[in-house]
């Protein structure tokens, strides 16, 4: 009687025990055991990037599609107009295009138009030292400076992603958010706010 | 066939005493029926409405429902505490009361029922829960554990009690090998019930205020105040209206037990307070809001106070022999135990859990008309099912109920 | 899945053996054939309600999910149940569905409630039964409002286990993630459920939520200030999972902690267990104007729900299943919020994970969940 009482006591608290499941302490030792033989999966957010057009960009071995940048710039080429030099463009009586932006990025001893812009060549944006860099790859202007955030971009965690989650990655690139001339963020109203929550909390 | 026939009889015959009473008694029960029948109203609205007719909402998501539920349970654990001496200790001093008390625990424990399923926001689908149709997630979920131990103990409450009153009914003896395994099972399953109820609340790691190791033994301790007190109080009731005799040093040795527990009660008590107060940390916050309140919000504040201010008188009054021998003061002193035990393991226990969240905000609860109304229909419908339960046990204890072959 | 032992409570009301009269030849899972109401209307009460029955378990069709169910032998177990069963709601489905005789649909919209209310749990059910339920409910409310919508039960997909990654400092506060959250996943407009809640903490004072404000309503980013996003971490070891009675709520293989609607009771031990505030409880019917439902829907995800019933952020499954990223993600104008799969290493999330300095919130809970944070 005794023996049986006690086997079942046994059973019941051996049945209880719930922790032993569990392969892993913890859910980084997972990852990393479960992605040694990653292979890749089905779901592709291709679909998703086809309204988009992309250019593919290589830095660092990391490799991903941003948007192309000239197509969205509504004057590109830029020579189509700027055929002469600036100061005779601004005597003659032609239409004015861009004549509002205000350079408000970084200050006047670090910056100013012709820091990126190439007087001579207005098609291409051009490096601190001279080089030409294309507008689709304008990062490569901005990372002159923003090394950091540059660092960042291309591993992921600056910036947004777009498309999805899944292969191919796309990702937008810096003058998609900051615009190039003003790039900070501005301060705006919260999209929403929850008047239940306060009565909840009356 | 003939145990059928005795059945039926005793069926009958239950059905004639608990419609046939005094005028008090018919009022007492018209009362109760018409309180349910409120209750039932007020249920009805909460079904169509959903549980947004109670106080509850996100922030504070188990209210007054959830706290009777874990105060009644001690009560029905309570009844342990008259089994155990009369059957297993064999004193007989207590067999009258036994009865009662077992009564108690029935009541109690169908009362504990109905809160939880008054505090479920799909009762339709209340069948995914049983086991074998539905998917009983056991033993992971406590509450499967607490859904089968409540049930447990309800079956063995009803058959030892039955058990005896059928084998009375027909002016038998009844048999002690048959009953006492299963009240030596029921000593340990409530207790089982009350450490289970217990470990619902101080499993959960995101509640500092429940996850401590000290919920259990005290829920232990505080129902073995609580429910002898009540058993008391009933038991002074039936004595003055019924013709039952219960002796005057059973009630004192019951007297005994609430004492003693009420005693540990206020020890631990004790302990507890020094832990969250002696060093505050951040999980103190809810034993602040609770007993001075947090950021102006101190809606339990007169509650708590009350209730620890009359848990100490009573503790106090019950140690002293020659208070506790006077019945008077020691119904007084019961009656303000249970009161204060209520409020202290119902939403003083529950309530608290939830304040403040988890990100520290502070959303008060307060429970609307309608919660209330559906739980004091509950508490009639426990009061009328003892009522029922006590008269026929009483009817065939004092030999008024018989089989007649 | 595996198909091989009984998992799931299954219900036998009666079934008979002999072959019914062709009626319900059309093999349709959830449409209405059309040839039971003409059938059925000059039938007798008890003919009628054995024919309902019928009409509800579907003889002839194709071996769904509810085949399955149904396909038992009356035994004494099958019996309890079907007493059970019409304990809950047998009179009130029968009755509607005798009174209704007149139409086609209404007989079959009792016939979808019926099967709906008397299925398993879909954690335990077959890709057919998922997928005869997704059948079902698409019916439904297409009877319901005229309107179609798409519902998906796609599983998880092997190699895949979604994380996400918050950057606290390039959160503004705009609250834009709030907003595509709510118009995403059809929450209930009346009570203004949110599953994200953006902390305004002050800065100096660390990560004190105390102080914080989850409900501000001035310009942000505000002086001073910085934004931490909270909503379900999905944890790897959830506590709302173990404590669910009726494992109405589990972790999918891909991390995802989903909950089945139609499987909860709604005790909400799973919100007094969450840590996170990461749950929500339906305190009434919840209502979406019908312009605002999106109608690209999943089981587990952004289904209507219904009054009574838990729900959670999901990582918007019906999009991260399909390759997306979740509406918060993607309505994020900072890109402070960043997703995708820790079993790829090539991920963007798992870069974060390697090179950032990222933590999580109340680790010291052995939750372990798959929500990190970090700074620039």
């Amino acid at each position: 009687m005794r023996k049986i009482v006690c086997g079942f006591v046994f059973l019941i608290v051996f049945y209880s025990c719930k922790h032993g499941e569990g392969e892993y302490h913890g859910v980084i030792e997972k990852i990393e055991a479960e992605s040694e033989n990653y292979h890749g999966t089905s779901i592709s957010s291709e679909q998703y990037l086809e309204d988009i057009k992309t250019i593919e960009i290589s830095e660092d071995g990391h490799t991903f599609l941003i948007p192309d940048r000239k197509g969205q710039i509504k004057s590109y080429a830029c020579t189509e107009c700027h055929t002469q030099p600036l100061a005779k463009m601004q005597s003659k009586d032609v239409k004015k295009a861009h004549w509002d932006i205000k350079l408000n990025h970084a200050n006047e001893n670090t910056m100013n138009c012709v820091t990126c812009h190439n007087p001579d060549n207005m098609d291409n944006l051009k490096s601190l030292t001279g080089n030409d860099i294309d507008f689709n790859n304008s990062y490569n202007l901005c990372n002159q400076c923003h090394t950091k955030q540059f660092e960042d971009w291309k591993g992921g965690a600056h910036g947004k992603r777009i498309g999805g989650w899944a292969p191919p990655r796309a990702s937008l690139t810096c003058v998609n958010c900051h615009n190039p001339h003003k790039p900070h963020f501005e301060t705006r109203w919260p999209v929403r706010y929850n008047t239940q929550t306060v009565k909840e909390r009356d | 066939m003939r145990r059928f026939k005795v059945l039926k009889s005793l069926i009958r015959d239950s059905l004639d005493t608990i419609t046939h009473g005094s005028r008090k008694y018919h009022l007492w029960m018209a009362a109760l029926t018409f309180i349910m029948l409120v209750g039932m109203y007020c249920y009805s609205i909460q079904l169509d409405q959903g549980l947004s007719v109670t106080g509850m909402t996100d922030k504070v998501s188990w209210g007054l429902y959830i706290s009777n539920f874990t105060f009644l349970v001690g009560v029905a654990a309570a009844a342990v505490m008259l089994v155990m001496p009369t059957y297993v200790l064999k004193d007989i001093d207590f067999k009258q009361a036994v009865l009662i008390g077992e009564g108690v625990a029935v009541a109690a424990l169908i009362m504990c029922l109905a809160f939880v399923i008054a505090d479920m926001g799909g009762p339709s689908v209340l069948w995914h829960m049983i086991p074998g149709i539905g998917v009983f997630n056991f033993p992971n979920s406590m509450l499967t554990w607490d859904v089968l131990v409540l049930n447990g103990y309800l079956f063995l409450n009803i058959t030892i009690p039955f058990y005896i009153l059928f084998r009375h009914y027909q002016g038998k003896k009844s048999k002690k090998s048959v009953y006492v395994p299963g009240a030596f099972i029921s000593v340990f399953w409530a207790v089982a019930i009350h450490l289970v109820t217990a470990f619902l609340y101080q499993g959960l790691q995101a509640r500092p205020f429940w996850n401590n190791a000290l919920l259990g033994p005290r829920f232990l301790a505080s129902a073995f105040a609580a429910g002898p007190a009540l058993i008391i109080l009933v038991l002074a009731i039936i004595r003055s209206y019924t013709t039952f005799k219960i002796e005057d040093k059973t009630i004192k040795k019951i007297a005994m037990v609430v004492t003693v527990a009420a005693q540990i009660n206020l020890i631990m008590l004790i302990s507890e307070l020094f832990k969250e107060f002696y060093a505050p940390t951040h999980h103190s916050e809810s034993a602040y809001y609770l007993f001075f309140g947090l950021d102006g919000k101190n809606a339990l504040l007169p509650w708590i106070w009350t209730a620890i201010s009359l848990n100490v008188l009573a503790t106090v009054i019950l140690t002293f022999h020659k208070l506790r021998n006077n019945f008077k003061v020691l119904f007084f002193a019961c009656f303000i135990l249970f009161i204060a035990i209520w409020i202290e393991k119902g939403f003083g226990l529950i309530v608290p859990g939830f304040i403040p969240g988890p990100y520290g905000k502070i959303a008060e609860y307060t429970p609307t008309g309608i919660e209330i109304g559906v739980t004091l229909g509950i508490w009639a419908l426990g009061a009328f099912v003892f009522t029922i339960l006590a008269k026929t046990a009483i009817g065939i204890e004092i030999g008024k109920l018989r089989y007649k072959k | 899945m595996s198909n091989n032992n009984k998992k799931w409570f299954s219900l036998n009301l009666g079934r008979k053996d002999k072959e019914s009269s062709g009626s319900c030849g059309c093999g349709k899972t959830s449409g209405g054939c059309g040839s039971h109401a003409s059938e059925t209307t000059e039938m007798t009460d008890e003919a009628f309600a054995e024919a309902a029955i019928n009409a509800s378990i579907g003889e002839e069709r194709v071996k769904d999910g509810f085949e399955q169910v149904f396909d038992v032998k009356m035994d004494r177990r099958s019996a309890f149940k079907k007493l059970t069963a019409s304990l809950l709601i047998g009179a009130g489905a029968v009755s509607t569905s005798c009174s209704m005789i007149s139409g086609d649909e209404s007989k079959e919209k009792a016939q979808i409630d019926w099967e709906e209310q008397f299925k398993g749990n879909y954690k335990l059910m077959t890709d057919e039964e998922k997928q005869a339920t997704v059948d079902r409910l698409m019916r439904s409310y297409e009877l319901r409002t005229g309107k179609n919508i798409s519902m998906s039960s796609k599983n998880a997909e092997d190699d895949v286990l979604f994380g996400y990654a918050f950057n606290i400092s390039k959160c503004q506060g705009y609250m834009d993630c709030v907003n595509a959250c709510v118009e995403e996943n059809n929450q209930d407009r009346d009570s203004q459920m949110q599953y994200i809640r953006i902390h305004e903490m002050k800065d100096g004072k660390g990560f004190n939520f105390n102080e914080a404000d989850d409900n501000y309503y001035h310009e942000v980013p505000a002086e001073g200030h910085f934004y931490m996003g909270t909503q379900c971490f999905h944890c790897d070891n959830p506590p709302c999972v173990e404590v669910c009675p009726v494992q109405a709520t589990w972790r999918e293989a891909d991390g995802l902690v989903v909950v089945d609607y139609d499987w909860c009771v709604g005790c909400r031990y799973c919100m007094a267990a969450c840590p996170y505030d990461g749950r929500r409880f339906n305190w009434s019917k919840p209502e979406v104007p019908e312009a605002e439902v999106n109608h690209n829907q999943h089981y587990l995800g952004n289904r209507l729900r219904k009054k009574g019933v838990m729900e959670k952020c999901t990582f918007c499954v019906q999009r991260s299943r399909a390759g997306k990223n979740p509406a918060c993600v993607e309505a994020c104008p900072t890109g402070a919020r960043i997703f995708g799969n820790l079993l790829d290493p090539k991920s963007t999330i798992r870069w974060v994970l390697e090179n950032k300095k990222v933590f999580r919130l109340k680790e010291d809970l052995g939750t372990e969940p798959k929500f990190w944070y970090f700074m620039d």
